[in-house]
């Protein structure tokens, strides 16, 4: 029992606890980002690994829930606690709204899709000159307090993983990694499969506005690099670094290169070179990711267990 | 077999480095306190803005250090500069990176004051709300053009007066620029003007602040036209200029494609003066890496100082200082306001004789010394540097036009070392 | 008039910037996110060839090309050879290497404005009233030269031919001997010297910075996209089209809502026909 149950414990056990030990705020803050963009990775993973999808918005979700969140907050005065929910499931609906015109085509054209229209709403709000336009909307409510920053985003993002890793076992998650292997023979069974990827879309993109909302609070401001393509593209570089298709590979990747990212900050210009060639590093020479690496690790020992 | 086991070899041990680089990097005592003045210094440094900050600001410290530091109310303390790269002006990165990095100099690096950046508007807004939630004073020096900033200080000073600007502000450069265009249709009786701006708020601000001031003054603006930052081509809006006759084309832009704009107006012979804030053509090496194309445009520095003058003492001795430690003339405006920034900090020091920001704030408010760019004074309602008159009693802007391969002011008139030059097709 | 002749200029910069992508795409199924990488090492490259080590100017053009060449195969050869067939990890590899490539150059300090190629001839002429340097003639030239030179190559040398081959039916191709690694190689190489040719006629338009690689990897993809990956009339036609939309958004309506009108173009391609106008990419297996 405890075999099986030693990695995941050790992993949430973790991630409790390693907010405590860092030595100094910048630590913690970076610990809070490293988990924003662990739930864009996980939105990224279940899309693509669950439900055949490859989401390339991840920028999308973080501007639509940013700029939602920050607008209530900054337009009607409300609170965290209204705005971040409501941005949440707002967000996740225009988002999905968005995306559906897009579902019927698959691969590499709806990434691409889903690439385009951060960068779309991003032009369009600068064109317009609206919502603050290049300057932004700074001077929002944040989290009253490090701590409570922590520990709402962390148990949070350890909830959403393990709640996925559920769902994708429950009937709703088989039919879509069935939708995933072969979506005809699904239809043929009668099952909607359109409404299906929607429901799948609407979760994914939820996660990812809660990240953007709970970013746009986390220092008080929302702007146009809510678009940023970094969004989109860290997801990618975590889930590939800890391993697609385990929903917690992500998340640990995202624990890794965020930091790694803000530890090479000392070299100035030469981290961005250092950073992307460990990356190809380790996309090229450890295709298989960090999870998946560590599990055959684990397994690989013998043990003597009683019976 | 054996190749695969090696790999997971290697796997493993970098596993092993990188958790010992995570806990080195942790573990890694921070900056004493005791001696130095710390100065955190957030800004992009791989853009040539912020290459310009660390430049100025670098050859400031190391002249106060050598003359003895700053006299703290009797001790003598050196400055120390910690430079952290925001990467806040490229386009992809999100701003939370500039404000993690501002954030980690103040906690970390235990930063006493910052200075320089961030230089992207967006970012420097965001980091308002950061330096005065750490109370530390911050004074920028590079960027932030957007009148946005000065405004959050005077309408919550209590909470945003711990901020600080040199750079200056649309508006009073709008206000300057105008007084430039006066003079020039006085001077040449042109009337035509035809503008183009970059697709970023300061540069489409000011736009509509110049048609409207330049048509008080009687000018026709044929048109006002935005391009969004990356254009390569120009040629549509210079063919419209021409034929629509214009005598002066006003370019607003800080991106570099504007040198495509200046090429193609050289090469098209565009019978319009090109006159207006072209960051790119600021560079010491343009013209001779422009074939000289770049010759007759009159470029703006929101501050003097990168072109030695004798009506501004100060630059007399900073040029050349600059040229003999880099190998190049200062370049952007936000050089020689990167360079007075740290005087100013040095003199609001040794006035309030303390560190501590209740102190540096009024004292800092009673600036009054001559820099760079002229006489130093800040608005005390809302940390805006105040410019525009006399370098006697003002900071002031430029015009510098290039000339036979040389950087010449042509205004103000105060500072202006030789008169406007038309191009020969232009006759 | 003028419209008709910079928008021509327009298509044909960014049909050549996007033939290199198209190329490697079109061959190896591989998307080769370095490209815009490669673009700016030419252009620093020829750079550092004429100022710093004294060589003339077409030696320089020359050396850069080749050395981009077999940069690029070199890449491929010993890299993204091991993620060959997974898409996701071939674009973050290429696209990593690519990053590494242009921030190699910002922190070399290549940034400032400052850095140009001078234009082949100087001055401009007057064709049907209209102004046109001569640099930009020449990119007309070279990009209609090269479109011809490449349809000559892969329709009539041995070379070509297999990269066609393999383009079409990877299979097959190999059971008549064709290597599938090693076109890959040579098609990335021709690839990288394709955005180097593209890369020396376009720059001296401007300055070389580390943003143009940026810019010229999302207007390869966007040409390509719209013009359908996997054809050669494709790539022309997807430039012009996106050529045209450009200059006419910029005269018409107005510059700061050309990169809108680029983006609607891609979104509505891609949903309506998502293998852009004249591709040949197994279209009913798309849709659902």
């Amino acid at each position: 029992m405890a075999y099986a149950l030693l990695p995941m414990v050790s992993f949430v056990l973790g991630m409790l606890v390693l907010p405590l030990v860092v030595p100094s705020m910048t630590w913690q803050r970076i610990m809070t980002l490293s988990c924003i963009f662990a739930l864009l990775a996980l939105s990224f993973d279940f899309l693509a690994h669950f439900v055949g999808i490859v989401c390339l918005g991840g920028a999308f979700f973080t501007g639509v829930g940013g700029y939602i969140s920050g607008l209530l907050n900054s337009a009607f005065g409300l609170p965290m606690i209204i705005t971040i929910p409501v941005a949440t499931i707002a967000g996740g609906a225009i988002c999905t709204l968005f995306l559906i015109p897009c579902l019927p085509i698959r691969g590499i054209y709806f990434a691409i899709v889903s690439l385009m229209y951060p960068i779309l709403f991003h032009r369009v709000i600068q064109a317009l000159n609206i919502f603050g336009g290049t300057d932004g909307l700074p001077g929002l409510a944040t989290f009253p307090n490090i701590w409570v920053e922590l520990y709402f985003i962390i148990p949070m993002t350890l909830i959403l993983t393990f709640g996925l890793r559920r769902l994708v076992n429950e009937d709703f998650g088989i039919v879509l990694r069935a939708i995933k292997d072969n979506d005809q023979a699904v239809r043929a069974s009668n099952i909607n499969i359109s409404w299906y990827k929607t429901k799948a879309v609407f979760i994914a993109s939820t996660i990812g506005c809660f990240a953007g909302a709970c970013l746009a609070h986390l220092y008080g401001w929302v702007g146009l690099s809510l678009f940023a393509l970094d969004f989109s593209i860290f997801p990618i570089a975590a889930t590939v670094v800890g391993g697609g298709g385990t929903l917690v590979g992500p998340i640990l990747g995202a624990l890794i290169l965020a930091p790694l990212s803000e530890m090479l900050r000392a070299f100035g210009p030469l981290r961005v070179v250092f950073y992307s060639l460990i990356l190809a590093g380790l996309v090229i020479f450890k295709t298989e990711g960090f999870v998946p690496f560590l599990e055959r690790k684990y397994h690989q020992f013998e043990r003597w267990t009683e019976i | 077999m054996k190749k695969s086991a090696l790999i997971d070899l290697i796997g493993i041990k970098m596993l092993f480095i990188l958790l010992i680089l995570l806990f080195a990097c942790v573990l890694s005592p921070a900056l004493s306190f005791s001696q130095p003045i710390v100065l955190g210094v957030p800004i992009s440094r791989g853009y040539p803005d912020g290459v310009d900050a660390e430049r100025g600001i670098t050859l400031a410290v190391e002249e106060i250090n050598a003359a003895g530091g700053v006299n703290v109310g009797g001790a003598k303390r050196p400055f120390k500069v910690e430079i952290s790269d925001t990467r806040d002006l490229e386009a992809g990165v999100p701003v939370a990176e500039a404000l993690l990095a501002t954030e980690r100099l103040i906690i970390e690096q235990k930063a006493n004051f910052i200075v320089g950046g961030p230089i992207r508007s967006e970012a420097a807004l965001a980091a308002m709300d950061v330096v005065s939630k750490h109370k530390t004073v911050s004074i920028l020096s590079a960027g932030v053009l957007s009148p946005a900033y000065s405004k959050r200080v005077e309408e919550n000073y209590d909470k945003y007066k711990y901020c600080f600007r040199t750079t200056g502000s649309v508006v009073p450069m709008i206000g300057g620029t105008l007084k430039t265009f006066e003079s020039i249709k006085a001077k040449k009786g042109f009337d035509k003007a035809y503008i183009m701006v970059q697709d970023v708020a300061h540069a489409r601000a000011a736009g509509n602040l110049l048609k409207e001031g330049l048509e008080k003054q009687g000018w026709k603006v044929l048109a006002l036209e935005i391009y969004p930052t990356g254009t390569t081509d120009f040629s549509v809006g210079l063919s419209k200029a021409k034929d629509s006759k214009a005598q002066i084309l006003i370019p607003w832009f800080d991106m570099p494609e504007v040198s495509i704009l200046m090429k193609q107006w050289f090469d098209m012979k565009i019978p319009a003066l090109p006159i207006g804030y072209i960051h790119a053509l600021q560079d010491e090496g343009t013209w001779k890496a422009t074939d000289g194309k770049v010759a007759y445009a009159v470029v703006l520095y929101a501050k003097a100082g990168s072109v030695a003058t004798k009506a501004i003492p100060m630059s007399e001795g900073f040029v050349p200082n600059h040229k003999k430690k880099f190998g190049v003339e200062p370049r952007s405006e936000w050089t020689s306001t990167s360079y007075t920034v740290v005087y100013i900090l040095k003199d609001a020091i040794e006035r309030a004789k303390s560190l501590n920001p209740d102190t540096i704030i009024p004292a800092l408010e009673k600036t009054d010394m001559m820099g760079t760019y002229g006489r130093v004074k800040f608005d005390p309602k809302n940390h805006q540097i105040i410019e525009n008159g006399d370098p006697k009693e003002t900071a002031v802007g430029m015009w510098a036009q290039w000339i036979d391969g040389k950087r010449t002011i042509v205004f103000p008139d105060k500072i202006a070392t030789k008169s406007l030059e038309m191009p020969p097709w232009m006759k | 008039m003028n419209i008709f002749i910079f928008g021509l200029v327009n298509s044909v910069i960014l049909a050549l910037m996007a033939s290199g992508f198209a190329l490697v795409y079109g061959v190896s199924r591989l998307a080769n996110f370095a490209h815009g990488a490669l673009y700016i090492l030419v252009g620093f490259a020829t750079w550092l060839f004429l100022n710093r080590v004294g060589v003339n100017y077409i030696g320089s053009i020359i050396l850069s090309i080749i050395a981009v060449s077999v940069l690029g195969g070199v890449i491929y050869r010993f890299l993204l050879i091991r993620v060959k067939g997974m898409p996701a990890s071939e674009i973050i590899a290429s696209l990593a290497i690519g990053i590494a490539i242009m921030e190699l150059f910002r922190w070399r300090g290549f940034i400032s404005e400052a850095y140009m190629l001078p234009p082949f001839v100087n001055g401009s002429v007057s064709i049907a009233g209209v102004m046109i340097d001569w640099q930009r003639l020449i990119i007309i030239g070279v990009g209609l030269a090269i479109m011809l030179l490449l349809w000559l190559f892969t329709h009539h040398t041995k070379v070509g031919l297999s990269l066609r081959a393999i383009a079409q039916d990877k299979h097959a191709s190999m059971m008549s001997g064709i290597e599938p690694d090693r076109t890959a190689v040579i098609s990335l190489a021709m690839g990288s010297a394709l955005s180097g040719i593209a890369a020396v006629v376009i720059l001296p338009l401007g300055n070389i910075t580390v943003e143009t690689g940026y810019m010229v990897l999302t207007n390869a993809i966007a040409v390509c996209i719209i013009g359908g990956l996997g054809s050669w009339a494709g790539v022309f036609a997807g430039a012009f089209l996106l050529g045209f939309a450009e200059i006419l958004t910029a005269a018409f309506i107005g510059p700061q809502w050309q990169m809108v009108v680029v983006l609607l173009f891609i979104i509505l391609t891609l949903i309506l026909k998502p293998s852009g106008l004249l591709g040949k990419q197994k279209e009913l297996e798309e849709r659902v």
